[in-house]
């Protein structure tokens, strides 16, 4: 499992030019390799569809949904009325209120600090304070 | 399903207090419950489908906490796990418990962890179905989380409804819970084997489910002794 982390890791290091047909095989060969981890996370009750797999000190809103096949990296935040499957997420990211990832790898450091996104199949680096200046590359 | 289609299933939200709302949004909050019920059919209709393109039997097995869905469970596909290829989706509020129980008996499980919402939903199942690749599946099972309120919001699109309950819960269960009993096509009152201890009237469980639903087949088991699971197991085509 760690290592097609670090392969994927690795695949969008240089935004410019991903391999993005290397994405959705080492994805899937990710999710089957996924299993669950759910015991350190800080928060309230979500609802979990497994396999989801939380590294240490991953704080989730109210009223979140995670899974299947969802991985957090650490120190991420989730905020509240946030909807996330078949999804990489990397250490330290900040997700904003209500969105909505499907297929999507969410780069390390990356904050999004605004409300009300729903995107698929995109990688997702950067800050962004509005939908306008987010970074997403379509795969 | 079409981007259209995704896009009209919004999140669906359990929405009960309408009560509460006050009169300039009470028109919206009534037209937001009304459009989470339809999609929630909308969305059963997609996964009952794809379970019959598959040829595959499913049921909802709904029910009271503790009445024995579980241990139902452990027993059949115990018994249909060496000819059928079996999937168990478990939900619970919180941990894995049910499902590490069924998965020793050679199921394969998912666990849905609902936290604080009451019943599972044709969404979560949508979710689950739209990663698998359903032709490795013979029959699905899923148990819904224990109580007899929730789940009477939301189908969730298999072939069959099951509600259980058991002696433990005294002879007014039926009763007092009609929704469910109304919406199920077998009706469980298990842990026969404790009838004797606990004086529990049965006669009256079983009039009250027929009455309530007259096309209802209601069977006592006992998942302990396992008297009549192989009846349960006939009355669901298995
Ligand atoms: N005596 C007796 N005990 C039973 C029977 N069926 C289940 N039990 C016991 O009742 C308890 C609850 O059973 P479960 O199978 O966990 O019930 P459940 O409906 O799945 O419970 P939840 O999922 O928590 O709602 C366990 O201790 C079982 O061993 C039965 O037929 N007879
Ligand atoms: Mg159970």
């Amino acid at each position: 499992m760690k290592e097609e982390l670090v392969k994927i890791e690795e695949l969008i290091r240089s935004f410019d030019d991903i391999d993005k047909s290397d994405i959705k095989g080492l994805m899937q060969r990710f999710f089957t390799k996924l299993s669950n981890r759910l015991e350190n996370y800080v928060g309230d009750y979500p609802t979990f569809i497994e396999p989801v797999y939380l590294e240490d000190n991953v704080k989730i809103g109210d009223d979140v949904l995670l899974g299947p096949n969802v991985y957090i990296g650490a120190n991420s935040l989730i905020q509240d009325y946030v909807e996330i499957s078949n999804t990489i997420i990397f250490d330290n990211v900040k997700i904003g209120q209500n969105f909505k990832l499907e297929n999507c790898i969410v780069a390390k450091d990356s904050s999004f600090n605004f409300k009300n996104l729903n995107i698929k199949s995109s990688v997702l680096i950067g800050a962004a304070n509005s939908k306008d200046e987010l970074q997403s590359i379509k795969f | 399903m079409s981007d259209k289609e995704d896009k009209t299933i919004i999140r669906i939200k359990e929405i009960e207090s309408i009560n509460l709302a006050r009169d300039d949004i009470r028109d919206e909050v009534i037209e937001t419950k009304k459009a989470v019920e339809r999609d929630n059919d909308l969305l059963a209709n997609k996964v009952h489908q794809s379970f019959i393109d598959n040829n595959i039997k499913s049921f909802d097995i709904v029910g009271a906490i503790g009445a024995g869905k579980t241990a139902l469970l452990e027993k059949i596909t115990e018994k249909l796990s060496s000819q059928y290829r079996i999937l168990v989706i478990c939900g619970d509020i919180t941990t894995r418990v049910d499902a590490d129980r069924i998965e020793k008996h050679n199921a394969e499980t998912i666990q849905i962890n609902t936290g604080r919402e009451c019943a599972l939903n044709a969404y979560h199942i949508h979710k689950i179905i739209k990663n698998k690749d359903l032709k490795n599946y013979d029959v699905v099972f899923i148990e819904n989380v224990g109580n007899l309120i929730c789940p009477s919001d939301f189908i969730l699109g298999t072939d069959k409804r099951l509600i259980v309950v058991s002696t433990t819960e005294g002879e007014w269960v039926v009763e007092k819970h009609p929704m469910l009993f109304k919406m199920s096509d077998i009706a469980v009152i298990n842990k026969f084997d404790l009838k004797e201890r606990l004086g529990t009237d049965v006669d009256k469980m079983i009039s009250d489910a027929k009455k309530i639903n007259p096309k209802i087949e209601v069977i006592t088991t006992s998942a302990k002794t396992g008297e009549n699971i192989e009846k349960l197991m006939n009355l669901m085509g298995l």
